[in-house]
C-alpha cells in the first residue's frame, strides 16, 4: 500500500462567505515531488496555509506523517519545511543571522547553519546583508531557513516566483537535488505548468478551490479526450480535400495548418502517407494531447495566469 | 516538550533578531535622555536650583520623574510599534509560526520581550538618574549630592512605575497583535493620554482611565511621609486591565489567520 506524507479530507475554507476551499482531497504520496498546480486566486496558498496551520480549516481534517495535524502540530511541524510566497527575511540581518534565529527557535546546532548554506550554495554570500541579496538569493534563504530542521516534508509555495531564468533553473536543480539525494517528500505549488512538468512525479490541479485533477502527469494526458491534429503543410486547401476524401472533419483552417480531430496515432500515420501521396510538403504534424498546457487550461478554464 | 525550554528559545530568536536596529539603540538612549537634560541643567544652573536649599537628590529626582512619567507613556507606544513593526515590515510572521513552537510559545516569546524592554530602559533610566547625581557631584561639589539619600528609592519608583503601565502597554501589544497600521496605535495612545490629562482635573471616574494609571501611581510622592507602596489601587488596576487584555488577545491569536 502507498504511504501518503499528506493527506487531506474534504478541506471546505471560507473568507467570510467566500468558500476559498471545497472539499480538498489531496493525498501526496512519500518521496514524490507533488506539483499543486492552479491559475492564480484558485486556492494554493490557502491549502498551504492551512497545511500549515496558519489558517483554520472550517470544515476536515489533515494528516502529516500519518498523524492528525490538530493533535500533533509542533510534532508535525517540526518535520516540515516551509517556503510561502514572498520571501520572510529580516533584511537588516545577514543571511547567517537569518538563519540563526530560526535554528534558536528549532534549537538546532549551530553547524547545520552552514551545512545549509552550502545545499543552497549561499555560504559566499552569508555574512552579507539579506538587503543585498538579489531575489533568487531571498528566495535561496528562505529555502535554507525551511531546511534548518533538516525536514522530512517541504512545502514550497511558488519558489520560482519572480527569479529570473538562470534562478528559475537553479531552484528547480536544488528541488531535484533534495527530493533525489536528501530523500524529501516535496510539495511544490505554481501556477505554471512548465515548471511542475519538469519536476513533479505526482500533479494535482486547482482551480476555484476545488480539486480537477489528481494522479499522475502521464494519467493527466490520457485524461484529454478527442485528439486533435495540427498539419502544417504547403497548400492547406489541397490538404483540407485531402482529409475530407479521407472522412476526417477539419475544425480549423488557416493559411499555415489545418486541424483535425483524430481517434488513435495510426490516423496520423494514414494521413501522412495520403498528403505525401497528394504530393503535399508535410512540414510538421503535432497532436494536440501532447500540449499539457492545453489541457490545463482546458480544466481551469482560465487564461488568467 | 518542557514549556520552559521552548519559551527560552522563543525569547532567545526574539531578542536576536532585534540586532543591529534602531530599537536596542532607543532602549538605552531614551532612558538616558532626561538625565541628560538634567545634568546640563545642573551644571549651568545648578546653585539657582538649590538656592532655597532642600536635598539636591529629591530635586534631582523630582526634576526627572515628572516628565519622565510623562514622556514614558510615548516611549511605551513606540517599542510596541518597533516589537511588532519588525515582523510586518519583513513579512516575517508565518515564518515564525510555521516553526515547532506552539502559537501560545510564540506569544509569550515577544509579549515577555516586550515587557523585559520595558522594564531594561526603566531600571536603565534609575541607574543614569543615580550617575546623572554623581556626575554632577564629581563637577560641582558644593551642590548637596553629598547629602543622604536613599538611591534605592528611585529604583523602586522604577519597578512600581513598570507595574502601573503594565495596562495600557498590553493594550498597545494587542494592537500591534492585530493590526500593522503604524499611525492609528500612535492615535490612540495619544488621546489617551491627553484625554487622561484633561480628565483627571475634575472627573471622579479618571482614576480608572487606563492612560493615569502610572502617573497616579506616584501620585504626592514629593509629600512628606509618601509611602510608595501604600496607594496600590492603580497598580491592581493595571495589573487586571494586562491580564484580562492579555487573555483576550491571547485566545484571540491562537484563531487568528496568520498572512
Amino acid at each position: 500500500m502507498e504511504q501518503y506524507t499528506i493527506e487531506t479530507h474534504d478541506l471546505d475554507f471560507y473568507f467570510k462567505d467566500f468558500k476559498a476551499l471545497d472539499g480538498i482531497n489531496l493525498s501526496v504520496p512519500q518521496g514524490s515531488i507533488f506539483g499543486f498546480l492552479g491559475p492564480n486566486g484558485a486556492g494554493k496558498t490557502t491549502t498551504i496555509r492551512v497545511l500549515l496551520d496558519l489558517f483554520h480549516a472550517n470544515h476536515g481534517t489533515i494528516e502529516i506523517f500519518g498523524k492528525p495535524l490538530k493533535a500533533h502540530k509542533t510534532e508535525i511541524l517540526g518535520r516540515v519545511g516551509a517556503l510561502i510566497e514572498n520571501p520572510s527575511i529580516y533584511k537588516h540581518l545577514s543571511g547567517r543571522q537569518n538563519l540563526e534565529i530560526i535554528r534558536r527557535m528549532l534549537n538546532a546546532p549551530k553547524s547545520r547553519i552552514d551545512e545549509v548554506l552550502k545545499i543552497v550554495r549561499l555560504t559566499d554570500n552569508a555574512d552579507k546583508k539579506a538587503k543585498h541579496y538579489s531575489l533568487g538569493m531571498c528566495q535561496r534563504l528562505g529555502l535554507a531557513a525551511a531546511l534548518l530542521s533538516n525536514p522530512d516534508l517541504l512545502i514550497l509555495d511558488e519558489p520560482t516566483n519572480g527569479l529570473d531564468p538562470s534562478g528559475i533553473i537553479e531552484m528547480r536543480e536544488l528541488i531535484l537535488e533534495l527530493n533525489q539525494q536528501h530523500n524529501k517528500t516535496i510539495f511544490l505549488s505554481s501556477h505554471l505548468l512548465s515548471e511542475i512538468e519538469k519536476l513533479a512525479t505526482d500533479v494535482a490541479i486547482v482551480d476555484s478551490g476545488k480539486i480537477l485533477y489528481q494522479g499522475n502527469l502521464e494519467g493527466l494526458k490520457a485524461q484529454k479526450q478527442g485528439i486533435e491534429l495540427k498539419i502544417e503543410v504547403s497548400d492547406t486547401d489541397k490538404a483540407a480535400q485531402v482529409l475530407k476524401q479521407l472522412n476526417f472533419t477539419i475544425s480549423e483552417s488557416t493559411p499555415s495548418y489545418v486541424k483535425a480531430p483524430i481517434s488513435s496515432k495510426e490516423d496520423v500515420a494514414r494521413i501522412n502517407t495520403a498528403l505525401v501521396q497528394n504530393d503535399l510538403d508535410v512540414y510538421q504534424l503535432t497532436s494536440s494531447n501532447e500540449n499539457l498546457e492545453e489541457i490545463f487550461l482546458t480544466l481551469t478554464k482560465r487564461l488568467d495566469q | 516538550m518542557n514549556t520552559t525550554l521552548t519559551l527560552k528559545r522563543g525569547i532567545s530568536a526574539e531578542i536576536y533578531k532585534f540586532r543591529g536596529t534602531f530599537t536596542l539603540w532607543f532602549l538605552i538612549l531614551a532612558p538616558a535622555f532626561v538625565p541628560t537634560i538634567n545634568f546640563i541643567i545642573f551644571m549651568s544652573k545648578g546653585e539657582q536650583i538649590m538656592a532655597n536649599g532642600g536635598n539636591a537628590w529629591q530635586r534631582l529626582l523630582s526634576m526627572s520623574l515628572d516628565p519622565a512619567n510623562f514622556l514614558f507613556a510615548f516611549f511605551v507606544i513606540i517599542v510596541a510599534l518597533f516589537v511588532h513593526n519588525i515582523e510586518y515590515t519583513s513579512n516575517t510572521w508565518k515564518l515564525i509560526y510555521t516553526q515547532p513552537l506552539n502559537r501560545t510559545t510564540i506569544y509569550l516569546s515577544k509579549l515577555l520581550v516586550f515587557f523585559g524592554m520595558l522594564f531594561f530602559s526603566l531600571i536603565l533610566f534609575g541607574l543614569f538618574t543615580v550617575v546623572c547625581g554623581y556626575a554632577i557631584h564629581f563637577f560641582k561639589t558644593d551642590l548637596g549630592f553629598a547629602e543622604a539619600f536613599d538611591k534605592s528609592f528611585i529604583f523602586l519608583v522604577c519597578i512600581k512605575l513598570f507595574l502601573a503601565t503594565l495596562g495600557f502597554a498590553s493594550i498597545h501589544f494587542m494592537i500591534g497583535q492585530v493590526q500593522k497600521n503604524l499611525i492609528l496605535p500612535l492615535g490612540i495612545g495619544i488621546a489617551g493620554i491627553i484625554s487622561f490629562l484633561i480628565l483627571v482635573q475634575g472627573w471622579e471616574y479618571a482614576i480608572y482611565h487606563p492612560y493615569g494609571y502610572h502617573m497616579l501611581s506616584l501620585q504626592n510622592w514629593k509629600a512628606e511621609g509618601f509611602s510608595l507602596w501604600a496607594n496600590m489601587q492603580p497598580v491592581y488596576l493595571s495589573l487586571g486591565l494586562a491580564a484580562a487584555t492579555l487573555i483576550g488577545c491571547g485566545i484571540y491569536n491562537a484563531q487568528k489567520r496568520i498572512f
